[in-house]
């Protein structure tokens, strides 16, 4: 029940939509309690052959009206309630995706997408069933069961109600019952289904491997056994799911047998007649739907509230980086100063330690180390993607904090190290950061990363479609759109974290000359396991452990046996070895 | 994708759906035949109730008849009849059930079965998605698909006829007078059924575009922010958001108009049927009030079969299509290549020779030209060339994943064609560029299927190629289970752990592709040592991006567009004054990189 509470909010809001449905819900099975009296009173005038043709005609029109009249108010319910419902599911999911644009990386490192996604679909849908169909069988059980009971006790008998209602009670009981085992059940053979599509997902990303050693039998075989778990766990549900008829038949049918030999009493003592006996038991098959509703409703709810405290979990997760009151909305630029002494994500070792780097507007930093020293970690508290408590890092002299994070990041382009592209064409992917951008302006920045051949090489050139259901793209041709795509900004400050390791040496060149000659008197940070693509920057900067070890332009580096030194002589032989032929 | 593939992608006609999905019953027959005759029996005790009250009503109660021991057996008869239908009805509810999943159990490993028997060709250029969602998602379909069949429209449609039995029993007139409710049950059936598969399909399809978006906008939540789209990607979620509602809403109307208000009222017109019929009868003489009870009763059940026949029909629908995809990829015929029937020869030693192999994916790209070179046991081979330049063909070759053109792979001196495949497995061990990790520990990562590696073996294998250091540092060691892909761990520790697993398999013929992508010097030190000590008395053959590799090889192949520029010992290519010699220059000078 504290579901509707929780819901009240939106009950509220559509209090009119609610009101009416369960209006119109209640006047329904008023109606629904009219066909039965008919029915009996036409039996006793066949019974008794007192029946008249008028009066048959008459009981018809009755029947007939409330035929149709039911018809359109059982139409005109569903619209008001479940309609109600459907707008609350997608108003939540748009509530769910806003919050999801406002959590950053920590939120996402920690939820798996899996689950995030689980809970804007299978959750929402709980959550709809309790605002619609939740609504419908409590609003249901409780008039049509009442007005069935309250109209056989004071039309026909008290007496034989109670003795009619007595396995009633045990319906709604063992279906709800039965609905809550089922949910238990079938959650565990979801679970079983899930770890089947895992084993599938491993076994096709796998093929190779187990095609290189001949497992394939084997495979075949464990793939079996899951499957097996997965036809176990399915049976454990079938065994419930296969009780529910026999269970409603036999209560009913120990109903009517009550009802019956007991009602066979009052015949014979004249407190009711045949006609009425007929009528009740119309009116008994009338209880089943209330009574299966009773039991549905607390398994909805069950669910309903369940569901609704997660999504309302998530949604209480607060912003990990928020603007202060005094933050600017202007956008910083300047010279860029990193004073970082210490920062670690989650306590137990230190990501970046004593970080001093000094960046002039216009110059270029590269960064360099080897993968886990701390390069992403860095660049990424520039982008505030977390805020740094011990340090700080100055744009222009002011700390990054000090400016509305919408403005810090208008003054940033960056282009990450996995290469995310969206399922949409080429040209909207790179008019990402700006969808008004021109065709010419998309060219520009897709020729200045080196992908605009590439790109006209597609029939469809640049409305190609990427992703699933579009043409596969290599990871370079990735890294190059996602280049552009930050290009077209032409920001203040562009930001290249490990994005030219899947092109080769002659792109990467190619694509350097070119944002020297785009960015002169722009800032550009690049971090790169490959040093030849930070060799010409102004700064050089090399991470190991998350701190700061070898700093200087390339000659200073080259000075002496410096990691880097022994790193650029070894990359150099081998870039020569992948080329195949050593020509200069 | 080629043509073949594309075939996978055409639906199959339902009639061929329907008699495929027929032909898996057939194993399940047994079963059937008890599930249908407990569903009779079922359903007829359960529709001779009303017809005991109806026998009560007019034989005893209406004429004052109340005989006791006639009133008892009655009595007795109609609750052993109840208690009877609900235990045949639970027992045939849960056999077809069973039928159903056992029978999708079969299609399930069939159609797996069926895909790890494809080649790699088919792998290499159908997506995997679209193949894991056919092992699983569409297999659910037909799942319910056989439940919904089965289990629903069978026992509803036995329910049916039951009731028409029945009623044809009381009153044959009046049934057939019931029977003009069925051509408006069957119109009310047919709009719904096709409006339904339209509105169900868009619900679908729309929802579908909504996960879709939903998902991506998670897994690249960064970029919406680092560009500042937020609330342009809200905007658009909500105009998906909005459409779904719409069609959902559509849905729900249609329902509303067709399925259980329409059948209401159709069940209202039945009734008004029927005692308008008794009615008129009572005019000219006596009715049987007992049958006129009965007919009610009858009227009342028959229609919560139709409901749920109806609700079920768009699912249905859907499900064909499923199957019909899944019937497709069982049927789709890409072998790896043939050998000869009677191969039969062990490999001995392991010498490799191709012999003026070409090689090529497609009928006119040729991939691998005119290659010939001889390896023996114990020595190692190293191929080096620019990306493209044929070096994964010739792996893809001599593991006998896709046939050559021409020539002859010859092992031993025998053709690779008169070996047997498993032979061919077991005896030559690759190691992968991209180290594949299984979700398994890392004993069971090494071990894989081969329950005859010992724990011993395991130990060894990881202490020659140097991974047990890093294995002893993780949390318990060698039972440590690897994440999701093993991201856990760097690319370097992954190609240790996949060099430990060849090597715990002991091939006779090695090969190696090296990692292209950066590898720490430390890490790339330890697997120079790991190399080292895995070729003692084996062939290797090493795709080679790091000197070190190459200046370790007995004979090196130069590979340039397919072709063979040169090749010859270290010494031979420097004497040669070539690309090689070229290439070697550049390290002079640099050797304490190496030391």
């Amino acid at each position: 029940m504290k579901v509707f509470v929780d819901l009240g909010w939106y009950f509220k809001q559509e209090k009119w939509r609610y009101l009416t449905g369960i209006f119109i819900l209640i006047l329904v099975s008023a109606l629904t309690l009219i066909p039965p009296y008919i029915i009996g009173v036409v039996v006793d005038g066949i019974s008794a052959q007192a029946l008249t043709q008028q009066q048959l005609l008459i009981w018809m029109t009755v029947l007939l009206a409330i035929g149709v009249l039911s018809y359109l108010l059982r139409y005109v319910w569903r619209i008001l309630i479940f309609g109600a419902s459907i707008k609350l599911a997608r108003i939540l999911r748009d509530k769910l995706y806003e919050h999801f644009t406002l959590m950053s990386g920590k939120f996402y490192q920690k939820k798996r997408t899996g689950d995030l996604m689980a809970h804007a679909t299978n959750d929402i849908r709980a959550i709809e069933q309790t605002a619609g169909a939740g609504v419908l069988t409590l609003v249901d059980s409780l008039t049509m069961g009442s007005f069935v009971i309250i109209t056989m006790a004071l039309t026909i008998s008290w007496e034989l109600t109670l003795i009619a209602l007595i396995p009633m009670p045990f319906m709604a009981l063992m279906t709800s019952i039965y609905g809550s085992m089922l949910h238990k059940r079938f959650s565990r053979a979801q679970q079983a289904f899930s770890s089947l599509n895992d084993k599938v997902q491993e076994s096709m990303s796998g093929i190779k491997v187990t095609k290189a050693h001949g497992y394939e039998n084997e495979e075949v075989s464990s793939f079996k056994s899951q499957s097996n778990n997965v036809v176990r766990k399915n049976m454990a549900v079938a065994k419930v799911d296969a009780l529910f008829d026999p269970t409603i038949s036999l209560v009913v049918g120990m109903s009517f047998f009550l009802s019956i030999a007991f009602g066979a009493v009052y015949v014979v003592n004249e407190a009711i007649t045949i006609g009425q006996l007929t009528s009740f038991t119309v009116y008994l098959g009338l209880l089943i739907w209330p009574m299966l509703a009773f039991g549905w409703f607390f398994n909805i709810v069950e669910r309903g509230r369940a569901s609704n405290d997660r999504v309302n979990n998530i949604l209480k997760v607060p912003m990990d980086v928020k603007d202060s009151a005094q933050a600017a909305s202007t956008v910083p630029q300047g010279n860029i100063s990193f004073q970082i002494d210490r920062f670690s994500y989650d306590e137990t070792e230190e990501n970046l330690k004593d970080i001093h780097i000094e960046l002039q507007e216009g110059n270029t930093l590269g960064v360099a180390g080897r993968t886990g020293s701390g390069k992403t970690t860095l660049v990424k508290a520039l982008l505030r993607d977390f805020d740094i408590k011990d340090g700080d890092i100055y744009i222009g002299g002011k700390s990054i904090r000090s400016f509305e994070k919408n403005a810090l990041l208008n003054a940033v382009a960056f282009v990450p190290q996995d290469h995310f592209l969206f399922s949409a064409t080429i040209a909207d992917n790179i008019a990402f950061g700006k969808p008004d951008a021109s065709y010419k302006e998309i060219i520009e920045a897709a020729r200045h990363a080196g992908i605009h051949a590439d790109i006209s090489r597609f029939t469809e050139g640049y409305e190609t479609m990427v992703g699933e259901r579009g043409v596969t793209l290599s990871g370079g041709q990735k890294q190059r759109i996602s280049i552009a795509r930050a290009l077209l900004l032409n920001p203040q400050i562009l930001i290249l974290d490990d994005s030219l390791s899947a092109v080769d040496a002659r792109t990467e060149e190619f694509i350097l000359r070119n944002l020297k000659k785009i960015r002169q008197n722009k800032t550009t940070i690049i971090t790169a396991h490959r040093l030849s693509a930070i060799m010409h920057a102004d700064e050089i900067a090399v991470l190991d452990q998350g701190e700061l070890t070898e700093k200087g332009t390339h000659n200073d580096l080259m000075h002496f046996e410096s990691w880097y030194k022994t790193m650029y002589e070894a990359q150099q032989v081998e870039m020569k070895i992948e080329e195949g032929h050593g020509d200069e | 994708m080629n043509n073949k593939h594309k075939q996978l992608l055409h639906p199959l006609p339902q009639k061929e759906v329907f008699r495929r999905l027929l032909v898996y019953t057939g194993k399940e027959k047994k079963l059937i035949i008890a599930a249908m005759i407990l569903l009779i029996g079922g359903t007829a005790a359960d529709l001779a109730g009303p017809l005991i009250i109806q026998t009560f009503i007019d034989d005893y109660l209406a004429p004052r008849n109340f005989v006791q021991d006639a009133l008892i057996t009655l009595g007795v008869v109609y609750l052993l009849l109840y208690a009877g239908s609900a235990v045949m009805n639970y027992i045939q509810g849960y056999l077809f059930q069973k039928v159903a999943l056992s029978i999708i159990q079969d299609i399930r490993v069939d159609i797996f079965a069926k895909v790890e028997s494809l080649g790699l060709s088919f792998f290499d250029q159908f997506p995997t998605g679209g193949l894991i969602s056919r092992i699983t998602n569409d297999t659910e379909q037909v799942k319910e698909l056989y439940i919904t069949v089965l289990a629903n429209f069978l026992q509803n449609i036995i329910f049916l006829i039951g009731i028409f039995a029945a009623m044809f029993y009381l009153n044959a007139a009046l049934a057939a007078f019931a029977l003009l409710i069925l051509p408006l049950l069957l119109i009310v059936i047919y709009f719904y059924r096709k409006y339904s598969s339209i509105f169900y399909a868009d619900m679908s399809e729309k929802l579908s575009q909504l996960n879709a978006r939903l998902n991506e906008s998670i897994q690249g939540m960064s970029v919406i922010q680092m560009f500042r789209q937020e609330r342009r990607m809200s905007r658009e979620f909500a105009v998906i958001n909005q459409q779904h509602q719409d069609s959902w809403m559509k849905s729900m109307k249609l329902d509303g108009l067709l399925l259980r208000p329409a059948i209401d009222l159709i069940s209202i017109l039945a009734l008004m049927l029927v005692l308008t019929y008794f009615g008129a009868a009572s005019f000219t003489g006596p009715v049987e009030i007992g049958v006129v009870y009965a007919f009610v009763n009858y009227l009342d059940r028959f229609f919560e079969p139709v409901n749920q026949i109806m609700q079920r029909l768009s699912m249905f629908q859907q499900a064909m299509i499923s199957a019909g995809r899944v019937f497709r990829l069982m049927d789709h015929n890409e072998p790896p290549p043939k050998q000869q029937p009677n191969a039969g020869y062990q490999i001995e030693k392991g010498n490799v020779e191709f012999k003026k192999v070409h090689f090529s994916y497609f009928e006119n790209e040729m991939v691998l030209s005119d290659i010939s070179f001889r390896i023996d046991k114990g020595e190692m081979l190293a191929i080096v060339g620019q990306t493209g330049s044929g070096k994964s063909s010739l792996i893809n070759a001599l593991m006998r994943f896709y046939p050559i053109r021409e020539g002859n792979i010859l092992i031993d001196g025998k053709e690779i064609q008169t070996i047997p495949f498993q032979e061919i497995r077991k005896n030559i061990g690759l190691v992968q560029q991209d180290a594949f990790l299984y979700a398994a520990s890392i004993k069971d990562n090494i071990r894989l299927y081969n329950k005859n590696i010992t724990e011993a073996e395991i130990f060894t294998a990881a202490k020659t190629v140097g991974a047990d250091a890093f294995i002893q540092e993780l949390d318990n060691g060698y039972d440590h289970v690897i994440g999701e892909r093993g991201t856990t761990l760097s690319t370097g520790e992954r190609q240790l752990l996949s060099f430990a697993r060849t090597i715990a398999h002991n091939p006779k013929i090695l090969i190696l592709d090296e990692a292209t992508a950066s590898i720490d010097t430390e890490t790339e030190a330890e697997i120079q040592d790991a190399l080292k000590n895995a070729r003692a008395g084996r062939t290797t053959i090493a795709i080679a991006h790091r000197l070190s590799t190459i200046k370790e090889a007995d004979h090196i192949i130069v590979l340039e567009q397919g072709r063979i520029a040169e090749q010859g010992s270290h010494q031979q290519l420097i004497s040669k004054k070539g690309i090689y010699e070229k290439m070697y220059h550049l390290q002079q000078g640099m050797n304490y990189i190496q030391k």
